[in-house]
């Protein structure tokens, strides 16, 4: 109080209001003290009288009354809310109010049985324990939620001996489950038949206990599926307890594959568990063509200034249906192509249509192989085969020396007839 | 040569040997034979054994030989990646050159010619001279015999002739390479070689009309290497001089110009050794497809590649048939001109 006067805190004390008054005040205080000291003296001896009156009557009883008050279970956090599968850990504080030593059991009671718990103080189990008066010993309680269990309030009693009981309450924030998890973000994808599709699928292992998984998909005919963990290709995986393991799916689809959504469901299966995943694939159709002779034969030869036949085979080799086929040519020039028919409406996936064409060569056109493109063009795809025609020269002029050779040698025959047998 | 001239005196033998073989077998043995078969052998033995023949042989042969060993030397370099005619590797042994050395067909072209005229420049007016041909006319045999007997038998030993060496070559080349001929190049040899005795044929006619229209035989080699000597040399220069005063200028119309080419070619068609050699080219060189000019029209979409033979043949039929022609006409003239000479003994 003295330290405080040059800015006194109290209001009503009237010994701060100037310095002079500070030695009256020192006075006044130490009085006081004296006038408090006469009063405690008096005081100590009336209890001291008192509680040695008081001494042998109520001994006993007093000692065992103290002994179930001094004694608590102190934790900050009483109601947690977890998930399956995880684990608590409390930090219980043990105190002893009392005047003297507690020893006294622990017990943790009411917990269900399929969880599990482990009572330790530094590296110990615990069983028993002794605290002084006064002090506080440290515990730790770990609780381990199992997955499997329903969701909902527990309570857990956590006794010191029949002295003091601290009640805990857990609240399991979802149904639990003893399970293998097999998911993935993204299940569905599109692509061509040409395509591959990788999904990326995440394996939980939910159990208690380290798992093998076997790996499987079904797949329609022709359809390649192929799974793979880390890099390299599996067909099982092992998975540690609440373990997590990354497996890229490998689809691909087969050859000639049609247009549509397809389901694929994956599994992995283990001995006592195992987890399901349905994979979608959409194949969006192709187009292809493929003009060619039924024959694959690519060459033929005409004589200049005359027609020729071929045969044409169109083919769908896409998954798609192909409409409105026009068939186009580039031949050389004085050359003439037509189509029979020019357009084919629609050729099915998988299908061919037949086509005739009819190539006339040119009349001046020189002996020797011509190239005559031809073509099958859809607005989404085009086919071209390239016909090497060999041109061949009419035989009239051949024939035409051969009379003029023939003359030569009439009109020598003449001669002889005429001049040598006379 | 020699080997030649063997090869000649062993064919000859075997034709006789052939001839009484089926005598025997006809079983009339003892019968004459007849008089046109003993005057064309008598023909053949003459040209045989004449020193005129082996020089004409020897020349020939000698620089048949320089060309096929300038061919050889060469042949590795005329194989070239995407060549069209890769697959007629035989065949250039026939028409590749360094250019030191003309090619096998380029000497057939300029010497075949003389064999032809060597062969035939004396063939009536040296009998008629030395007074042989009345004496044989008054044997009891047809008039025309003895010039048909002379052309058959100068044609038959050129024709043994151009073969064993065409045959040589292949042989040579043969051994040399060590690739066979495919049976197409072996025929465009085979059509090669007639084409050849063909073009020979036409020069031999011509000497024997000469021969049959001066009376002595050095007047008529004359004017026979005369007209040899005009067809290599001076009509070129003269085509060449005509046409290039007529000669289009640069900026006429491709009518034009394509006509132009024609009339110039249509010119140089007039000598045989151009026709032959035209013809030579398409059979020895597959991948040419035509001989005249083209226009792009004919062009657009073609693609280098050979012909097959018969479209080589036809390609080149109107130049066989000019030749064929014009064989036959200078033999028709020699015929009638002999058939109407009246023949007396001096």
């Amino acid at each position: 109080m003295i330290g405080s006067l040059p800015s006194c805190p109290y209001p009503l004390c009237l010994y701060c209001k100037c310095e002079s008054t500070l030695f009256n005040f020192v006075v006044d205080i130490k009085k006081r003290q004296k006038q408090e000291e006469i009063i405690m003296l008096s005081m100590k001896k009336l209890t001291a009288v008192f509680i040695i009156l008081s001494w042998g009557i109520i001994s006993y009883g007093i000692n065992a009354a103290t002994a179930i008050d001094s004694i608590l279970l102190y934790t900050p956090f009483t109601k947690i809310s977890v998930p399956p599968g995880e684990s608590i850990d409390y930090t219980i504080d043990v105190l002893n109010k009392g005047e003297t030593l507690e020893t006294f059991d622990l017990a943790v009671s009411n917990i269900p049985r399929s969880w599990s718990y482990t009572l330790k103080s530094g590296a110990w189990n615990v069983r028993q324990v002794s605290v002084l008066p006064g002090e506080k010993k440290s515990l730790s309680l770990r609780i381990e939620v199992p997955y499997q269990v329903n969701k909902g309030n527990y309570r857990i009693y956590v006794s010191a001996g029949d002295a003091y009981t601290l009640p805990l309450t857990v609240n399991i924030s979802e149904q639990g489950t003893f399970r293998t998890e097999f998911t993935t973000r993204q299940s569905n994808m599109e692509g061509h038949a040409a395509s591959t599709f990788n999904y990326t699928a995440e394996l939980r292992n939910r159990t208690a206990e380290a798992q093998t998984y076997a790996l499987q998909g079904q797949v329609p005919r022709g359809w390649i599926i192929t799974f793979k963990a880390n890099g390299k290709q599996v067909t099982s995986v092992d998975a540690e307890a609440n373990g997590t393991v990354n497996i890229s799916i490998e689809v691909k689809p087969a050859d000639q594959v049609e247009e549509g959504r397809y389901v694929i469901p994956v599994r992995a299966v283990s001995g006592t568990s195992s987890g399901d995943l349905s994979l979608e694939a959409v194949i969006t159709g192709t187009y292809k063509m493929e003009l060619t002779t039924p024959t694959g034969l690519l060459s033929t030869d005409i004589v200049a200034g005359e027609e020729r036949k071929i045969n044409l085979v169109v083919r769908n080799t896409g998954t798609s249906v192909l409409s409105d086929v026009k068939l186009t040519h580039a031949a050389p020039v004085n050359w003439e192509v037509t189509f029979e028919p020019e357009k084919i409406e629609t050729i099915l996936a998988g299908r061919e249509a037949t086509v005739t064409a009819t190539v006339r060569a040119d009349k001046k056109a020189i002996p020797g192989d011509y190239v005559t493109n031809l073509e099958a063009r859809t607005p989404e795809a085009s086919s071209k085969a390239s016909f090497r025609i060999s041109v061949k020269t009419p035989m009239l002029w051949g024939w035409l020396g051969v009379i003029i050779i023939l003359a030569g040698i009439g009109t020598v025959w003449y001669l002889f007839r005429k001049y040598g047998r006379r | 040569m020699i080997f030649i001239t063997t090869i000649l005196k062993e064919v000859m033998t075997m034709y006789n040997y052939l001839i009484t073989l089926t005598g025997k077998l006809r079983n009339n043995g003892e019968r004459a034979k007849r008089p046109f078969r003993v005057i064309m052998e008598k023909e053949i033995a003459d040209h045989v054994s004449s020193w005129r023949f082996i020089i004409l042989i020897a020349i020939i042969a000698l620089t048949c030989m320089g060309s096929l060993y300038t061919a050889l030397s060469n042949i590795s370099q005329a194989v070239k990646p995407n060549d069209p005619e890769g697959s007629f590797f035989f065949l250039k042994l026939f028409t590749i050159t360094d250019g030191t050395m003309p090619s096998f067909t380029v000497f057939i072209s300029f010497l075949g010619p003389l064999l032809g005229i060597g062969l035939g420049f004396d063939a009536i007016n040296s009998e008629h001279n030395r007074g042989t041909l009345s004496r044989v006319l008054s044997q009891p045999i047809h008039r025309d015999y003895i010039i048909n007997a002379k052309f058959a038998a100068a044609l038959f030993v050129i024709s043994v002739m151009l073969l064993s060496l065409g045959i040589m070559v292949m042989g040579a080349g043969l051994v040399t390479i060590g690739i066979p001929p495919t049976a197409e190049e072996f025929m465009r040899m085979v059509f090669f070689i007639l084409l050849s005795i063909l073009y020979v044929a036409f020069w031999l006619n011509m000497s024997i009309l000469f021969s049959v229209l001066f009376r002595q035989p050095a007047t008529a080699a004359l004017s026979a290497i005369a007209v040899w000597l005009f067809f290599s040399v001076f009509y070129p220069l003269i085509v060449n001089l005509i046409t290039r005063s007529m000669e289009p200028a640069a900026t006429a119309s491709p009518q034009q110009l394509m006509a132009f080419e024609q009339f110039h070619l249509t010119l140089m068609r007039v000598m045989p050794n151009q026709l032959f050699s035209e013809a030579t080219t398409t059979l020895m060189m597959p991948s040419v497809r035509s001989l005249g000019p083209l226009t792009m029209e004919q062009m657009i979409g073609a693609i280098p590649g050979p012909l097959p033979l018969g479209q080589s043949i036809l390609l080149v039929w109107p130049q066989v048939t000019g030749l064929m022609a014009g064989t036959i006409v200078s033999f028709v003239i020699a015929y009638i001109l002999f058939m109407r000479r009246e023949i007396r003994s001096r």
